[in-house]
């Protein structure tokens, strides 16, 4: 049956209003649930506050086992849906330097624009860096083109390129997932608390 | 008032959502397997296998080919020594063994063109037919009978007798001028070329040049 839009039980016309309905939904919670403060994602790096690292590792557990239960019943056709194309040492640097960013500005890209909308002065200037970051990608891109396309590893998941069984897999990254959640909420009751708005 | 029992539950939140984690993922792994069916399913196989569609008769064929339809591909699934001997015209051989290769995916396996199979009868291109199908390949055809009903159809139609009907005297004539096209001669169809006209000496009718009269007057 699933996905809607690739096995056309839902038209590729509505692929961009369901995209946007879906961004706003998502722009809303990221607000109201205050990942619009930069400090909320600074904290995972300094300690104080791992809630950018719950939601995220459980936001992807949920899609993955859903997507599995699903696939198992055949109401999804796992092999049908999108995989990001893998760059291994542009997705390494690139990383690296989203990580930076990440600590030194408190923003996620999607978070920044969060920001942006309740009138952040300093998602103002991260969104300032990004599209000055975008200049000089573009501007130089033959320099970096090596790098953006170069060590292409196709459409390749985890379970692919270790050749593991997806449902072990899963398991393990659930359990990964928990001990994480646990260390970080042990880490958490040792840094001093900051409180933010 | 605060429910006191819900409290207690609710103080164990976290470890009740981690434990439906592990029960969920757990579950996954437990899940008895099964062989996934890839492809068509049965009943749209053989749904396909039933329908009419499924054969092109040699005469459609011919037809189209005489009328240069852009729309189909000639695939010859027989081996290449009987390719090279004798083939359709502008037929692409992929001989039955070599059907899942890479290289022959791009001719079977597209929407552009319908593809139509053929072999000596139609054995072997069914076996490719079903084979194709299997992947889910749009748009196959098998040649009815294949080569040899070409053969005794459009190749060498036989001339009906008098008391059959007239729908196969049409036919007949309709194969024969298909045969014709095929490059097959009839020696009731050849015209012997009429006696070469001989060439009349050309009369020289000397034309007088009209003088140019002086100009006269004018204004």
């Amino acid at each position: 049956m699933g996905p809607l839009i690739p096995n056309d039980i839902i038209s590729h016309e509505w692929n961009y209003i369901i995209a946007i309905l879906i961004g706003i939904a998502f722009g809303y919670i990221l607000e109201a649930s205050g990942f619009s403060s930069s400090r909320k994602l600074a904290g995972v790096f300094y300690g104080y506050d791992f809630v950018v690292l719950k939601v995220f590792f459980t936001a992807a557990l949920v899609s993955i086992i859903g997507i599995l239960y699903m696939d198992y019943l055949g109401y999804l056709d796992f092999n049908l849906l999108y995989i990001h194309p893998t760059y291994l040492w542009g997705a390494i640097i690139g990383g690296i330097i989203m990580g930076l960013g990440f600590v030194s500005g408190g923003f996620c890209p999607g978070t920044s624009l969060c920001g942006v909308a309740i009138g952040k002065i300093d998602a103002w200037v991260f969104v300032g860096g990004i599209l000055i970051g975008i200049f000089f990608f573009s501007e130089f891109y033959t320099l970096f083109e090596p790098l953006y396309n170069g060590s292409f590893d196709g459409y390749v998941t985890l379970m692919d390129s270790f050749g593991v069984d997806p449902y072990w897999f899963v398991f393990g990254f659930t359990i990964l997932a928990i001990v994480s959640f646990y260390i970080a909420d042990l880490v958490r009751k040792r840094v001093k608390k900051v409180f933010y708005n | 008032m605060i429910n006191r029992k819900l409290a207690k539950v609710l103080s164990f939140r976290y470890k009740i959502l981690a434990l439906v984690f592990i029960v969920l993922a757990g579950g996954l792994v437990l899940l008895p397997k099964y062989e996934k069916h890839e492809g068509i399913k049965p009943e749209k196989l053989l749904g396909n296998a039933m329908s009419s569609e499924r054969y092109i008769s040699s005469d459609e064929l011919a037809h189209k080919i005489i009328n240069q339809d852009p729309s189909f591909l000639l695939i010859d699934v027989r081996d290449e020594e009987s390719y090279s001997k004798y083939s359709l015209p502008n037929s692409v051989n992929i001989p039955l063994e070599k059907l899942l290769e890479e290289d022959s995916e791009s001719y079977l396996n597209q929407d552009g063109f319908d593809v139509i199979l053929f072999s000596n009868d139609n054995f072997y291109s069914d076996q490719a037919w079903l084979l194709c199908n299997r992947l889910e390949y749009k748009n196959l055809r098998v040649l009815e009978g294949g080569i040899n009903t070409w053969f005794t159809t459009v190749i060498k139609p036989v001339e009906p007798t008098e008391n059959q009907p007239a729908s196969d005297f049409e036919l007949y004539s309709f194969r024969k001028a298909a045969s014709m096209y095929f490059g097959v001669a009839y020696p009731d169809q050849t015209k012997a070329d009429p006696p070469p006209k001989k060439k009349a000496p050309k009369k020289i009718v000397p034309v007088k040049k009209k003088k140019k009269l002086p100009v006269e007057g004018g204004c």
